[in-house]
């Protein structure tokens, strides 16, 4: 049994932010130039909302695109990193899948949270996957807010040199983001395989806790070795999973990786055209220009704004990439039905607005 | 949902006093370590591990608390060769029980031979405020398809009452520097768990098909003396069958119910053919269930 995407529900928040802005905001300006580097101009901001208020956002416009209602769902999963839904506040309990599920109307759903840093919402799939298939649940939802602002500007506060390990910290932007999954009726579309591995061996690369000089959360991020290390391993990954979908580079429509920054993208992708010794289709999505690293969000963002502008179509093969703190290397193959379709109705008719 | 997933391994690491804090990595790693042994396994066989404990050494918040866990029990760390997913699940103390749940779905597609679920606490804050946070502890059980389908899990249910969530919270507060625990428990609480105990008993039993006479022992989280001793009325079973270590087992947050298995079984061996309930209190407030099959 498939499952699918019944619906897609995505909410950035009104301010943006530059680049230039932020880094002006820095007390020891990096000498980089970040934008450059990054290819990320811009992001959006929350101000006044936190994490648990962006999921439910997002959480709201999916319903309003599905066909099911709030009490319909069985399951809600969470997949937010950062749970920061008070202001200098990060939650351990209860479960903010909860807390969005009552927002939302779902309150008889079956609710928890999961976490594996930026890989949630695709580990989540996974696990609401097994649910479906093991008749435990009939539809779900897997939604994810991320408020990644305050570790930026706390690099803002302390960044120091360079080579600063809160450099990676600047390329965060906030979103929220919501699927929900149910059986998928026709056998040829809906996720093909999904495919996690950890390599806990590099558990060391990335990590975010709260800051030892101050007040505020961090995150440090060994980034070139995270790159260079992630990018000698997903290739066979990338591989394997075309080869188990019976895929092959020339059927796919678009590949969405996670959106770290233009630059760890291209260097992905370069590292698979090595592995398979041609050239990749140029069908690599990035919205890193305009969200930033929206963590666990990032694929479901790029999703919306590339089925928004037309560029993704029902009926198009997608490979969405991941890599994350851990790490985890993650992959799914995606065939879409109509909701690219029934998505840009419903924003046209300004229902998700 | 159908039987057939057991468990083949528990391990504990148990709250009492140490000379060093060893944190809730440390105890996860210590809890699955003995898990894996008592399940005669090796951890290369461990193909999902998901972590369900609430608070984190230093408040890491990522990468998942798993990958730590997965590295220090040596399981498939590098990309070659068999391979792991790690990943953390939360919903407070009855996280062991989703994960159980979670787990025995994703065996029971076939693609898995085991998967190894820990928890633990570990505080490593000595500045925490509020309601006292709970003692160090770990557990870890190992989940498999059972030889006989007739055994093992049978029905799960989850209750959640999001309307009393703020009666029970842990957070860091990252106004401080180093980030500081909060722990806030509401006097009302154990009420409140004891309303949802009946209705979430009711269901689990319903999925699993049995009624209330076929239970041979209920296996609660151990929440404080008094609570275990008003248990049985809201559940309506007798007390003879509640497991009460509370004299011995402080209430452990994520890990209670399985030490309580584990000290179940440790002092009378469960034979074939019995069956227990066991339940989790959490925050949300969410009370679950679990029907097993010896």
């Amino acid at each position: 049994m498939k499952i699918r995407i019944e619906s897609l529900g995505a909410y950035l928040p009104e301010k943006v932010l530059t680049m230039e802005e932020l880094l002006a905001s820095c007390r020891r300006r990096p000498p980089w130039d970040l934008e450059r580097i990054t290819g990320i101009r811009e992001r959006r901001v929350a101000v006044g909302e936190y994490a648990v208020d962006l999921a439910v956002q997002a959480a709201r416009r999916a319903l309003a695109l599905s066909r099911y209602r709030a009490s319909d769902l069985d399951v809600v999963v969470c997949a937010s990193i950062s749970k920061h839904h008070r202001e200098d506040e990060f939650h351990y309990e209860p479960a903010t899948a909860g807390r969005v599920a009552r927002e939302i109307g779902a309150g008889s759903a079956r609710v928890f949270d999961v976490v594996n840093a930026c890989a949630g919402m695709l580990t989540g799939i996974y696990v609401l996957q097994g649910l479906i298939r093991a008749g435990e649940a009939r539809c779900g939802m897997v939604v994810s807010g991320e408020h990644n602002m305050p570790l930026a500007r706390t690099a803002t506060r302390e960044l120091r040199h360079r080579f600063d390990g809160q450099m990676a910290a600047l390329t965060l932007g906030d979103g929220g983001a919501a699927i929900i999954i149910d059986a998928s009726p026709d056998p040829s579309s809906g996720f093909h395989q999904l495919d996690l591995v950890t390599g806990a061996r590099h558990d060391h690369y990335c990590y975010s806790r709260p800051s030892r000089r101050g007040p505020g959360g961090i995150l440090i991020t060994k980034a070139r070795s995270f790159q260079i290390t992630g990018n000698k391993h997903f290739p066979a990954y990338f591989k394997e999973i075309l080869d188990r979908s019976g895929w092959t580079l020339d059927d796919l429509d678009h590949i969405i990786p996670h959106q770290v920054s233009a630059r760890a993208v291209a260097n992905g992708v370069k590292a698979v055209a090595r592995y398979y010794g041609c050239l990749l289709p140029p069908c690599t999505r990035v919205s890193a220009d305009l969200y930033a690293n929206t963590t666990t969000t990032s694929h479901f963002l790029a999703l919306h704004r590339f089925i928004l502008d037309g560029t993704v179509a029902s009926g198009d093969n997608v490979l969405l990439v991941s890599g994350a703190s851990g790490i985890v290397i993650a992959h799914a193959t995606y065939t879409f039905d109509d909701l690219p379709e029934r998505y840009r109705g419903h924003w046209a008719s300004g229902g998700a607005a | 949902m159908k039987r057939g997933v057991w468990i083949a391994g528990v391990g504990a690491s148990l709250p009492g006093f140490r000379l060093f804090r060893r944190g809730s990595v440390a105890r996860a790693v210590e809890a699955g370590r003995r898990c894996l042994a008592d399940a005669g396994r090796r951890p290369a066989e461990v193909g999902v591990l998901i972590h369900a404990g609430v608070t984190r050494d230093y408040h890491v918040c990522e990468p998942a608390n798993a990958a730590y866990i997965q590295h220090g029990l040596g399981i498939n760390v590098e990309f070659h060769g068999a391979r792991t997913l790690s990943f953390d699940l939360g919903n407070g103390g009855c996280g062991m029980l989703d994960a159980a749940h979670v787990l025995s779905a994703l065996l029971r597609e076939g693609t898995l031979r085991a998967g190894l679920i820990t928890a633990s606490e570990g505080n490593a804050d000595l500045r925490a405020k509020g309601a006292r946070p709970c003692p160090e502890s770990g557990a870890a059980i190992l989940l498999e398809l059972s030889p006989r389908p007739e055994t093992g899990f049978g029905g799960f249910a989850f209750h959640t009452r999001g309307e009393h969530a703020d009666m029970a919270k842990t957070v860091v507060s990252l106004a401080e520097t180093r980030g500081r625990l909060l722990t806030h428990r509401d006097p009302g609480l154990e009420e409140r768990w004891l309303e949802m105990a009946g209705p979430v008993v009711d269901a689990a039993l319903a999925r699993d098909g049995i009624t209330r006479g076929q239970i041979d022992r209920v296996i609660p989280a151990q929440i404080s003396a008094d609570f275990l001793a008003r248990l049985p009325p809201a559940i309506g079973l007798p007390a003879e069958k509640v497991a009460d270590f509370s004299g011995s087992l402080p209430d452990t947050l994520s890990t209670s119910v399985f030490l309580a298995f584990h000290r179940e079984r440790e002092q009378r061996p469960l034979l074939p053919g019995k069956t227990v309930l066991l339940l989790a209190f959490g925050s949300g407030l969410t009370a679950a269930a679990a029907t097993y099959h010896f």
